[in-house]
């Protein structure tokens, strides 16, 4: 009987806690979004499972020497996870469409003005009884506007390891919204005619650009921006691994495997972030909102750029494309092409669209970069 | 603690700071790529001018619509 009681005791039954109960729904919840509805799968589901892990009562994966534990500890408390991915995302992006567009650049830089304005409504939330942000919260949560996963996750476990949790399920969560919430901003800011400009055929590129590029924006980084060297350095690594052609077997791993295994670590890590005492709390519900502003202003500010440029240039530039400049590659691409397609069948504005969208990684990192300096 | 007006005027003073480095930077990335262009312009070699002519026949002369709808078919198949 003494042996059946101790039993009891270990069970999940005999110790949850209505918050671990709770989390597990948010983990559930996660799930459920990346099977059944498909919103950004590699990244939620694991998230959501590592959710579900980290809410087992007397299991301990998070307590020091637990998987959850060393995966968290070695890889974002590091800052090595995310700059791996972003070494990944480097071999995955041709700058092509950027290279022969560059004025694009001025897009990705203004969509970056939803990171800074929402580093000042973060701080503007403090009025409000129960928010107490500090300066490098606020740093880390306005990070979410520049919709790019690993320089939130880079940023936050920098800047505030203890709101990485609820930060990493914002910034992954919109993007795998940026198709709901881009377009009614889109269609508010410009006419029907705006719409419908049709964008000049792209020039060559030719392999010499292509390689100089990274190459340039990590000397430009190193002169400048010192802070940024992390993430910018492995992302251009990333990027001359597959532009210099001659080392296809390790583009090819950081394109594909390497990226996906420590996409797995990766969302186990911030899974387990989402513990009940540190995801349960006001802040999270702030964070969230915050996150879902940033990310509107960001398509605004990145719009408004681009009918800017569209009046200067005489109606050659369709401002559609500025909504691209918020990162999120290459989705924030491919709804700018979807919108234009509305507008005019005939308009394929998605080349057009990937210049101003890895501009916007860019401009995130600079920005990353920018906060780290100042705050870090 | 630091008020909130004070703490409200440093995240205002980061944010103009914030986007004026972004946008000097970006600028300055977009004289390097004017500069590295000029220096390395792309091959002419490959025959793809004759951009007005319709494709009379039916070689290599590609309607650029069709050229925009295969480079977005292929994005959008690498970006699976």
């Amino acid at each position: 009987m003494e042996g059946l009681m101790a039993f009891w005791a270990e069970t999940g039954v005999a110790n949850f806690s209505g918050g671990q109960l709770l989390m597990m729904a948010v983990g559930c919840l996660l799930l459920f979004l990346a099977i059944a509805k498909g919103f950004e799968p590699l990244l939620l589901l694991p998230i959501g499972f590592g959710a579900i892990l980290a809410n087992i009562p007397n299991a301990g994966f998070t307590d020091e020497g637990g998987l959850l534990y060393f995966a968290y500890h070695v890889g974002i408390e590091t800052g090595v996870f995310p700059l791996l991915i972003f070494m990944g995302v480097g071999a995955l992006t041709d700058f092509g469409a950027l290279i022969a567009n560059p004025k694009t650049l001025l897009l990705g830089a203004a969509a970056q003005f939803g990171i800074f304005a929402t580093l000042l409504g973060a701080i503007a939330l403090n009025a409000v009884p129960g928010f107490s942000f500090t300066m490098q919260d606020a740093a880390a949560i306005a990070i979410i506007g520049g919709a790019d996963g690993p320089t939130a996750i880079f940023l936050a476990s920098k800047l505030a390891p203890e709101l990485l949790g609820a930060i990493a399920v914002a910034a992954y969560s919109y993007m795998a919204l940026v198709p709901l919430i881009q377009p009614p901003i889109m269609r508010l800011l410009t006419t029907k005619a705006e719409r419908a400009i049709k964008m000049e055929q792209l020039r060559e590129v030719s392999k010499k650009e292509k390689i100089i590029f990274p190459l340039m924006v990590l000397g430009m980084t190193i002169l400048f921006l010192p802070a940024a060297t992390p993430l910018v350095g492995m992302f251009c690594l990333g990027n001359l691994m597959r532009e210099s052609g001659v080392v296809d077997r390790l583009s090819k791993t950081a394109q594909n495997e390497l990226i996906n295994i420590v996409t797995i670590f990766l969302g186990l890590a911030v899974g387990s972030k989402l513990s009940a005492d540190q995801f349960l709390r006001i802040e999270t519900l702030g964070i969230l909102i915050l996150g879902a502003v940033a990310f509107s202003i960001g398509t605004a500010t990145g719009v408004l750029m681009a009918k800017l440029m569209c009046k200067l240039s005489g109606g050659k530039v369709n401002p559609l494309i500025g909504a691209a400049g918020v990162s999120a590659v290459p989705m924030a691409a491919r709804v700018v092409n979807k919108v234009g397609l509305e507008s005019n069948d005939q308009n394929f504005l998605l080349m057009h669209a990937m210049g101003p969208n890895v501009a916007g990684v860019l401009g995130s990192a600079v920005a990353a970069g920018v906060l780290l300096a100042v705050l870090g | 603690m630091t008020s909130i007006s004070e703490q409200l005027s440093d995240a205002l003073g980061i944010m103009i700071m914030g986007m004026g480095l972004v946008f000097i930077f970006l600028s300055i990335l977009i004289v390097g790529i004017g500069i590295v262009a000029k220096l390395f312009p792309a091959p002419v070699v490959t025959p793809i001018p004759v951009p007005i002519a319709p494709s009379a026949s039916a070689q290599v002369t590609l309607d650029p619509k069709l050229v925009s709808a295969i480079t977005s078919a292929i994005h959008q198949y690498r970006a699976k």
